[in-house]
């Protein structure tokens, strides 16, 4: 019966936890979506955001990109050699590579950067009190702090993972000629023609329901903290493991769709 | 006087600046927040009121890197930015715990006087006599 009633408990917690992050979410979109929301204060703190996220990043993202993306490719267009299907090349780089793998490496990059390092800073807030001091000054929470980082979440994972798939796509010229003996003619034509509209869609939506989620969570986390400075690693570390089962959701639900 | 709650700014040891933001940041924010104005503006009005405590040297240094006293003065500055500001200085030394009395915290005040509609200092009554003849 113990046994029984620690599953039941754990499975209502569960439920409980996720109810309240799809709520909270619901919320935030509400105020991104509301005018009023924005100001001069919310702008400061969104281009501060999207310059720490995504400008910031760009040395270390771009070679990370180059070294991962151009060994990547090579070995996929090695491997299509030699089984004999050149041929689907594009459809591989394209629908799988392009709309699948790019987000992916992106918001691994991006939350193992920046997810925890949103959720220790919400943290330290709370127990500094900095988050009443916000409140005592009639600034809103939410409209301050959350809007601008879930945007600047949503921006830059589109972003870079559009600039991870250029450089894909451009690694993909030098093993094309290489491999297959291709001119950039010839691999810029079977590129087009395998370009899928609704998969680009699909990678761009996926994108930004990452970036959303990815800076939504740790900041629900970090806004837990209580004002003790050891509630700091406990918030962190649980923050970042639903950052991870959030992100592997989404993935779940993207493949689903495109099986669909 | 009717006071509107808004008019409340408090500067007290339990209302801190955002550490992560620079001080000027910290000052402008009120501005910016409340009547929308615009980054530069908010920004050189900022510093202009760090520069009448002379102050603009720590305009850009962040809350862990600040003496007591600049603490203060970014304290009382940020609360002067509320509009018709009702200053309430809660236990300034806790804020600054090495002054000897009050003149310094005056002094401040003074510099900034046309910033608030009016101040207020509540402290413990046993720290009277930091507070000189005002409390006779």
């Amino acid at each position: 019966m113990t046994f029984l009633e620690n599953i039941g408990r754990s499975t209502v917690k569960l439920i409980q936890s996720f109810a309240e992050i799809i709520s909270f979410a619901g919320k935030v979109l509400y105020r991104i979506c509301k005018p009023n929301t924005y100001n001069s204060a919310t702008r400061t703190i969104l281009v501060n955001q999207i310059y720490f996220t995504s400008v910031q990043i760009l040395p270390a993202f771009i070679t990370a990109s180059v070294i991962f993306g151009s060994l990547l490719i090579g070995i996929v267009f090695q491997l299509l050699k030699n089984l004999g299907l050149t041929e689907f090349f594009g459809n591989v780089l394209m629908g799988l590579i392009v709309t699948e793998l790019s987000p992916f490496f992106t918001v691994l990059l991006i939350t193992l950067r920046s997810g925890s390092a949103i959720s220790t800073e919400m943290a330290v807030m709370k127990v500094n009190r900095e988050i009443n001091a916000l409140e005592t000054f009639h600034i809103d929470v939410v409209n301050y702090l959350l809007v601008p980082r879930i945007i600047n979440g949503i921006i830059s994972l589109v972003l870079l993972s559009t600039l991870f798939s250029i450089v894909l796509m451009s690694g993909g010229i030098l093993f094309s000629r290489v491999i297959f003996g291709m001119s950039i003619d010839v691999y810029s034509n079977i590129l087009l023609n395998s370009t899928n509209f609704s998969d680009i869609v699909i990678a761009l939506v996926k994108c930004a329901c990452f970036g959303f989620f990815i800076t939504l969570i740790p900041i629900r986390f970090g806004l837990r903290a209580s004002h003790e400075l050891t509630s700091i690693p406990i918030v962190v570390s649980r923050g970042m493991v639903s950052v991870f089962t959030a992100i592997l959701i989404i993935e779940v639900l993207s493949l689903t769709t495109k099986l669909i | 006087m009717k006071m509107h709650p808004r008019q409340a700014a408090p500067v007290s040891i339990d209302i801190p600046l955002i550490s992560n933001q620079e001080v000027w940041l910290n000052i402008a924010l009120i501005r910016q927040y409340h009547e929308n104005m615009p980054r530069g503006e908010a920004e050189r009005i900022a510093i202009n009121a760090l520069q009448r405590l002379g102050l603009e040297n720590i305009a850009y240094k962040r809350n862990p890197d600040l003496t007591n006293e600049e603490r203060f003065c970014a304290m009382l500055l940020r609360a002067a930015m509320v509009r018709d500001a009702l200053i309430i200085i809660d236990r300034p030394f806790k804020i600054i715990t090495h002054l000897k009395d009050v003149n310094y915290i005056f002094q401040a005040i003074e510099k900034i006087e046309d910033f608030y509609s009016s101040c207020h200092i509540y402290d413990y009554e046993w720290l009277k006599e930091k507070y000189g003849a005002l409390c006779q």
